[in-house]
């Protein structure tokens, strides 16, 4: 058993909703995932059924090896999407209790408690009642919550949502720390930039069905639009040759006096690029990639 | 898994004791109720209230009149009032009579310089006055009020065919009871007097002739043996219902309030994360438990510590603190469970209150039964509350304090129905509480929280 998270088949249905649908997902040990879908999609239904917090009418789970997230829980770190803390509680406390529910060994509780806010530039807030912080800093409060065990598996349901840009940052870099220590990632979001620059691998649901499991660049090959982005060298260049390259399906002029080039189904770029270099010497031509955000809209709206 | 459950209980219960709600509420108890039992009384006390005014009399006789004048006088209505107050404390309960112990001349004293002195003018009529144009008098409300016209009758002191006559009270739509009181002693005791010097009698002699005062009355116990302390027997039942209810309160209260802050706070999931829903149910009932057990502990060991200052400790049965003890983790149990699912399904404080209500209906129950119970603690009604959970637990302490305990096999039937309700309340508790934490939106009624703990 290699993979940190497997789900077969798993469906879950609240009244007369179908939140999920038979749902099939794999996630490797070790690798960073995205899990993303529009609102709505089932994504928090499924990473609740993950943690055991919610139970699938059918289908099988496994979370590192065990049938229930419950048998392995101080090995999972989780920031559920409905998160909070206690606000009377202060922040020093309410970390070490809750590393102390995950298991963190006694003597090892207080340096890390210290690490995790010195890291996230919060090390004054020790002594603070949490309802004292902001929205922004309560969320790095829980986001250290989620990592002090050095989890094996860390699930994060929208980690990004309320946060500034630079907090955003933050955040990611320690994410991507986290990874670099070794453990498996699965994180949701609807923001695809987020989903983008992160991930490695993209599981996409809607309406409670899978509708894309690919590595991130696989995605993009195969949603490849084919379309060259062209800027001449010498402005207001007569494009016309380019449409006579028999490769070129059409050409569409942009505002900024370039032009974007449609090929036909099954050319190749790279044979294509050299001769539009000759028919119209060019200042940039480039293959424009697709965003997951352009295959999101796409695959939703279909 | 147990770790985890007494985290869940340490953190619950420091959150809890550590708040200053909690602390002036622990406090605040004992003092309503010396608010209640020493300071009310001593508000609503009547000898606070002054008599002023004027009575008129007519005594077409005239062999009362003066006697009556004498009754009227301030010497006498002190006086008066301390022999009243020396007959109270000779008919008030051994306890009282301990508290004021050989100071008795110095309580009476007390009490009757405490009470302010009624200021009565006699106002004498011609004995052939017009009660008609007298009525008039009374009418007239200037200062000093006219409180009262008195007819005394011809026979009254000098009686016709070997029976006595009294007198005719008047009085304006204002008058006040206890002025009416006042004039009524007075009234008498001018009047007997009057009667016992036409006699010829000793009025002190007949007087102390027909008084048996209380005798000396000994509880017997084992050990000892001491005065009888008379009404501890009522008051047990009751002391032991509130204390239970109390602490009840306390941990279930707390219970339902820390569930619908941990969801209203969205720090519901992050502990689910952590925890399975079953070991947050038992860490908080536990914690709480904990809570209560302050409370009651500090209660009972008030009331411990009362009983001893008075020397009554003795009168105590200490296993029926063990019985509390049990009765209390019964009820704590399942209203607990009952009051945290409550707040698991909720969203907020506002929201609990409707679910709540049936609850606090259950809660207050004892207070219901406890009159029929303590009057006929073994009657049919007693008997058959004492097997009905949850009112049981309350029920059956208030037969075990009181003066005929039931049997020890209804004793631990009834304990036994307790814990059978306790599963069945843990039992709710469990499926209620693991379906409603993550509910958001309108709150569910009770049916619905069955349906839930059936189907799922």
């Amino acid at each position: 058993m290699n993979d940190a998270i497997t789900l077969k088949r798993v469906n879950k249905t609240f009244g007369a909703t179908k939140a999920v649908s038979d749902l099939d997902l794999v996630v490797p040990r070790g690798a960073l995932y995205g899990f993303i879908g529009p609102n709505g999609a089932g994504k928090t239904t499924t990473i609740r059924m993950i943690m055991s917090i919610l139970f699938p009418d059918s289908g099988e789970l496994s979370v590192l090896g065990h049938r229930s997230a419950l048998e392995a829980k101080d090995r999972i770190g989780y920031l559920p999407e409905e998160r909070g803390v206690y606000r009377k509680m202060r922040v020093g406390p309410f970390l070490t209790f809750m590393a102390r529910l995950k298991g963190v060994p006694e003597a090892e509780i207080q340096p890390r408690v210290r690490r995790g806010l010195e890291r996230v530039d919060l090390a004054d807030t020790e002594r603070k009642h949490c309802e004292d912080l902001s929205k922004g800093m309560q969320q790095k409060i829980q986001f250290i919550a989620a990592i002090i065990h050095h989890p094996d598996l860390l699930i994060l349901d929208e980690p990004f949502s309320g946060l500034d840009p630079v907090s955003a940052r933050s955040l990611r870099e320690m994410v991507l720390e986290e990874h670099a220590r070794g453990a498996t990632i699965l994180f949701s979001t609807h923001v695809m930039p987020h989903a983008e620059e992160l991930c490695d691998h993209v599981i996409m649901i809607n309406k409670g069905r899978k509708v894309l499991d690919d590595p991130v660049s696989a995605i993009r090959r195969r949603y490849d639009p084919r379309v060259i982005e062209f800027d001449p060298l010498e402005p207001g260049a007569d494009l016309s040759p380019l449409s006579a390259v028999p490769e070129v399906e059409s050409v569409e002029r942009t505002d900024a006096g370039g032009c974007k080039i449609l090929l036909r189904q099954g050319s190749s770029p790279s044979s294509v690029i050299p001769r539009l270099a000759i028919a119209v010497p060019p200042a940039r031509i480039e293959i424009a990639r697709p965003t997951l955000e352009e295959v999101f809209v796409k695959l939703v709206a279909a | 898994m147990m770790k985890r459950i007494l985290l869940v209980a340490q953190r619950e219960f420091l959150a809890t004791v550590s708040t200053k709600a909690f602390i002036i509420g622990l406090l605040i108890m004992p003092i309503v109720f010396a608010a209640l039992g020493i300071i009310f009384p001593r508000l609503l006390n009547p000898r606070n209230f002054q008599t002023r005014g004027e009575v008129a009399v007519i005594d077409p006789s005239g062999h009362a009149i003066a006697d009556i004048r004498t009754a009227f006088s301030p010497d006498r209505v002190a006086e008066r009032r301390e022999e009243q107050a020396r007959l109270i404390l000779g008919q008030a309960p051994a306890v009282v009579q301990q508290l004021a112990g050989g100071r008795s001349s110095q309580v009476t004293s007390a009490m009757t310089t405490a009470g302010i002195l009624p200021e009565l003018r006699l106002v004498e009529r011609p004995s052939t006055a017009d009660v008609q144009q007298e009525k008039a008098w009374l009418l007239d409300q200037s200062e000093p009020r006219h409180l009262a016209l008195i007819v005394i009758h011809d026979n009254a002191v000098v009686p016709t065919d070997n029976t006595y006559g009294s007198y005719d009270t008047y009085v304006p739509s204002s008058a006040d009871d206890r002025a009416l009181g006042e004039i009524q002693q007075a009234l008498q005791d001018g009047i007997v007097n009057a009667r016992a010097r036409l006699q010829g009698v000793d009025r002190s002699k007949v007087e102390s002739l027909v008084r048996v005062v209380r005798g000396r009355s000994i509880t017997v116990t084992r050990d000892s043996e001491r005065s009888t302390v008379r009404g501890i027997n009522q008051m047990l039942p009751m002391a032991f219902v509130v204390l239970m209810f109390m602490g009840v309160m306390t941990g279930g209260q707390s219970l339902m309030t820390s569930t619908v802050e941990e969801k209203s706070n969205r720090v519901m999931e992050v502990l689910l994360s952590a925890l399975s829903p079953m070991e947050l149910l038992a860490g908080k009932i536990l914690g709480q438990l904990g809570v209560s057990l302050i409370a009651l502990g500090l209660y009972v060991a008030m009331g411990l510590a009362l009983l001893l200052s008075f020397a009554m400790f003795g009168l105590l049965n200490p296993w029926l603190i063990l019985y509390l003890g049990i009765f209390f983790l019964l009820a704590y149990l399942t209203f607990g469970s009952l009051m945290v699912s409550v707040g698991a399904v909720v969203n907020d404080m506002r929201e609990a209150q409707s679910l709540m209500m049936p609850l606090v209906l259950l809660l207050i129950s004892p207070f219901w039964v406890w009159f029929p119970i303590s009057m006929n603690p073994n009657s049919a009604f007693s008997t058959v509350v004492s097997f009905i959970p949850p009112v049981n637990t309350f029920a059956m302490l208030i037969r075990l304090t009181s003066t005929a305990p039931p049997p020890w096999w209804q004793v631990w039937l009834s304990i036994g129905v307790g814990v059978a309700g306790v599963a069945g309340a843990l039992w709710f508790a469990s499926k209620v509480f693991q379906i409603g934490l993550l509910m958001t939106g309108k709150p569910p009624n009770f049916a619905t929280l069955l349906r839930w703990a059936r189907q799922s």
